[in-house]
C-alpha cells in the first residue's frame, strides 16, 4: 500500500509537470505571462513547505530571500535598460543615481555616489545570476548557524525571522542613492544569456520558469526522501529525541533552511524577469505572510501542495479583482480562507487528498483480499 | 575479569549553589543491569542527565570504558555508545513506526553524509530485528503518535536497540504501564541483558524485583548505599530514607 501511494504521488508530480509544460499550446501571451508568475509563486510555496512543512521551521521572513534574489538580478537588468545608456556617460548608470548623484561627481559607477562601485560588476548578467542564488543562502547561512546553534526554536524563530524581513526593507529602502528607495528597480532591461534574450511575455521565459519550478519540485522531492530528508522531519517531531540518537541537530536545520532560501532567492529572480520590476514590496511583511497562507492552505506537508495552493489562490485572486465590489473584501476573503483551512484542514488540500487517497486503497486493498477468499472457497467445488 | 563499562568519578552538579547531585561515584561493569532507587528529588534523572550530556556537570568526570567523554555534545556521547530513553516517551509522532526505527538505525550524525536515497543493509536489519524484539512488527506502518502508551515506550527502546548502544540508560521505562504491559517490558529488558550494559532508573517495586541484581540508592544527590537487593532492603539507612519501615513491597 506504502508503494501504491508512492507512485500515486509521483504521477500526480507527473501531470503537474507534464500540465505546465504544455500550458503554452493554449494560453495567449499576456495569460502565460500571467501564469508564469503564478508559477513563480508556486515556487515560493514549495521553499515554505520545505522549511515548515519538513523542517518544522516556520519563517515568516521568507520574503527576505525572495527579495534579495530579486534585487541582485535586478541590478544587472537595470544596468542593461536602454536609459541607463542615455546618461551622458560610456558605461551604463541608472538614471536614479543622477538623481541622487553627489555634486560634481563624475557620471560613472565608480563614484557617482557614495557606493555605488558596488554596481560595478552587475554589469555581468552572470555575475547578478550567481548573487541572485549567493546571496539569499548565505544570508539564510549566517542567520541560521546564529538561531539553530542557539537552539533557538517554534515561534522565537518565526519572530527573528520577522524582524530581519523588515529590517532589510528599511535599509533598502533607506539607501535611496544606491537602490532607488520605495521605487525599486523599474524600467529594467531584458536579460540575455548567449543568443538568447528572455522577453517577459515569450514563451522562452514561460518555459525558463515553468522547467525551474519542475525542477525545483523534482529536486525538493528527493531530498525528502534522502536520509537527511527523513532525519530533519524526525527533528521536526522531536529534536531533543534527534539529538540524543546522534545526530547534530543543527546542521540539518540550516542546510535545509538554506535551501529553502535557495528557492526563494532563485524565485526571487525569475520574477525579475517575468515582472520586469523589483521592488522593497517583496519584503512587506503582509507579502511574507501570504505565502504561509498558500502553503497552509495547499499542505504544507507536501511540496507538490503548497505549490498548488499558491497557483490555487493567485488564480481565485485574479479573478475576484475582475469584480470592483470583491477586492476590497479579498483580504478578509483570504483571512477567512486560513483561519478555516487552520481549524478544519490542517493538512490542506494535500492532506485532504492524502486521506481520501488512503481510504479509497483500503477499500480497494479489502475488497481485493475479500475477492481472493471467495476464489479460495470457491475452488474445490469445481 | 571484568571490565568497567562506566565510570562516574565524583559527579557533581550544583544549579544556583544547590547540589542537585553532589560527588556521585558509581562503577558500572560491562553487561550489568543496575537499577538506580530514590526518593522523588533524589537526583536519578539529574544524574542520567550528566551522563548523556544534557546538563553539564560542575564536578568530577565521566569515562566510557577508557575514555573520557566529560563535556562532550550530546549527539558525541550518543555516538560514542549512550543510549537515552526518556522518562517522558520521545517518538516522532508524524512517522511511521518504521520510520522512526529507520531514522534510529542511521550512521552517521551530520546532514552531507546523509544526503543519500540508499540505506544500508546492516541498517535495515538491524530495524527488522528491533521490530521483532519490541513486537511491533504489526504496527510497523502506523504512525507512532497513534500508539498506545505502552507501544510508545517500546517504540523508544527499539530505536535505542538498533543503535547498538554499549549503554542503555533508561528513565523509568514502565511509568504508566499496566501490569501486562510492565511484564513485557521486562522480558524486553531480560533479552537485553548481558548484550548491553543498562542503568534504570524506576519505582516500580516488582519491576525492581524481577530484573535488579544490584541496586545503587540515592539520597540527596548523593549515593547511600549499593548492593543486591538483601543488602538494600536490610540497610537502615534506605529503610529510613527512603522504603519505609516495610521493605522492598
Amino acid at each position: 500500500m506504502q508503494a501504491t501511494k508512492l507512485r500515486l504521488n509521483l504521477a500526480v508530480y507527473l501531470i503537474f509537470i507534464a500540465c505546465i509544460l504544455l500550458a503554452p499550446m493554449f494560453l495567449e501571451e499576456f495569460a502565460l505571462n500571467r501564469l508564469a508568475k503564478f508559477l513563480v509563486f508556486g515556487m515560493l510555496g514549495v521553499a515554505i513547505a520545505l522549511s515548515w512543512g519538513y523542517a518544522g521551521i516556520l519563517n515568516l521572513g521568507q520574503g527576505l530571500f525572495f527579495g534579495l534574489g530579486a534585487y541582485m538580478l535586478g541590478m544587472s537588468l537595470k544596468l542593461a535598460s536602454p536609459t541607463s545608456m542615455a546618461q551622458g556617460s560610456d558605461t551604463p548608470v541608472p538614471d536614479f543615481m543622477l538623481w541622487n548623484a553627489e555634486p560634481g561627481s563624475k557620471t560613472d559607477l565608480c563614484c557617482i555616489n557614495g557606493g555605488s562601485w558596488l554596481w560595478i560588476p552587475f554589469q555581468s548578467h552572470w555575475f547578478g545570476i550567481l548573487m541572485g542564488m549567493a546571496l539569499p543562502t548565505l544570508v539564510a547561512f549566517g542567520l541560521g548557524t546564529v538561531v539553530f546553534r542557539k537552539r533557538i526554536a517554534g515561534v522565537f524563530v518565526s519572530v527573528i525571522t520577522l524582524a530581519c524581513v523588515l529590517l532589510v526593507r528599511l535599509l533598502i529602502v533607506d539607501a535611496q542613492p544606491l537602490t532607488n528607495g520605495w521605487n525599486g528597480l523599474t524600467d529594467l532591461g531584458v536579460l540575455t544569456i548567449g543568443e538568447t534574450e528572455f522577453d517577459p511575455y515569450s514563451a522562452t521565459t514561460y518555459y525558463l520558469v515553468a522547467i525551474s519550478l519542475s525542477v525545483t519540485l523534482i529536486l525538493g522531492r528527493l531530498l525528502t526522501e534522502t536520509r537527511s530528508g527523513m532525519i530533519l522531519q524526525a527533528i521536526r517531531d522531536d529534536y531533543n529525541r534527534a539529538r540524543y540518537l546522534g545526530f547534530e541537530v543543527s546542521s540539518f536545520q540550516v542546510f535545509f533552511f538554506c535551501a529553502s532560501a535557495l528557492i526563494a532567492g532563485y524565485a526571487g529572480m525569475l520574477y525579475v524577469i517575468v515582472a520586469e520590476f523589483a521592488s522593497p514590496s517583496f519584503m512587506e511583511l503582509s507579502f511574507s505572510i501570504t505565502m504561509v497562507v498558500w502553503a497552509a492552505v495547499g499542505g504544507r506537508g507536501s511540496l507538490i501542495g503548497a505549490c498548488i495552493g499558491a497557483l490555487l489562490i493567485n488564480v481565485i485572486e485574479t479573478s475576484v479583482s475582475e469584480t470592483p465590489a470583491l477586492v476590497e473584501a479579498w483580504k478578509v476573503i483570504i483571512g477567512l480562507i486560513f483561519v478555516l483551512v487552520v481549524l478544519f484542514m490542517p493538512q490542506g488540500i494535500a492532506g485532504l487528498a492524502s486521506s481520501v487517497t488512503d481510504r479509497a486503497l483500503e477499500r480497494f486493498s479489502g475488497r481485493a483480499a475479500r475477492l481472493r477468499q471467495a476464489d479460495s472457497q470457491h475452488q474445490p467445488a469445481e | 575479569m571484568t571490565v568497567a563499562a562506566l565510570t562516574l568519578d565524583g559527579l557533581g552538579v550544583a544549579f544556583a549553589g544547590f547540589k542537585a547531585v553532589d560527588g556521585v561515584s558509581i562503577i558500572i561493569e560491562e553487561g550489568e543491569l543496575r537499577v538506580v532507587l530514590g526518593a522523588n528529588g533524589a537526583g536519578k534523572t539529574t544524574l542520567m542527565d550528566l551522563i548523556s550530556g544534557k546538563t553539564r556537570n560542575t564536578s568530577g568526570r565521566v569515562f566510557l570504558y577508557d575514555t573520557d567523554i566529560t563535556h562532550w555534545q550530546e549527539h558525541q556521547i550518543a555516538r560514542a555508545g549512550i543510549g537515552r530513553k526518556f522518562q517522558i516517551p520521545s517518538v516522532f509522532r508524524e512517522l511511521s513506526v518504521r520510520r522512526n526505527l529507520e531514522v534510529a538505525s542511521f550512521e552517521t550524525p551530520g546532514v552531507f553524509s546523509n544526503l543519500s536515497l540508499r540505506q544500508t543493509a546492516a541498517s535495515k536489519r538491524r530495524v527488522e530485528e528491533a521490530l521483532e524484539l519490541t513486537g511491533l512488527g504489526p504496527q510497523a506502518d502506523r504512525l507512532a503518535g497513534g500508539l498506545s502508551h505502552g507501544q510508545t515506550q517500546w517504540l523508544e527502546l527499539g530505536m535505542l536497540i538498533t543503535q547498538n548502544p554499549k549503554i542503555l540508560l533508561l528513565d523509568e521505562p514502565t511509568a504508566g504501564m499496566t501490569q501486562a504491559e510492565t511484564h513485557k517490558t521486562t522480558e524486553i529488558l531480560n533479552a537485553l541483558r548481558g548484550k548491553h550494559t543498562i542503568i534504570v532508573v524506576e519505582h516500580d517495586m516488582a519491576f525492581v524485583r524481577e530484573v535488579a541484581r544490584r541496586i545503587t540508592v540515592m539520597h540527596l544527590g548523593q549515593v547511600l548505599a549499593e548492593g543486591d537487593i538483601k543488602t538494600i532492603e536490610k540497610d537502615e539507612r534506605v529503610k529510613q530514607a527512603y522504603l519505609g519501615s516495610k521493605g522492598i513491597m
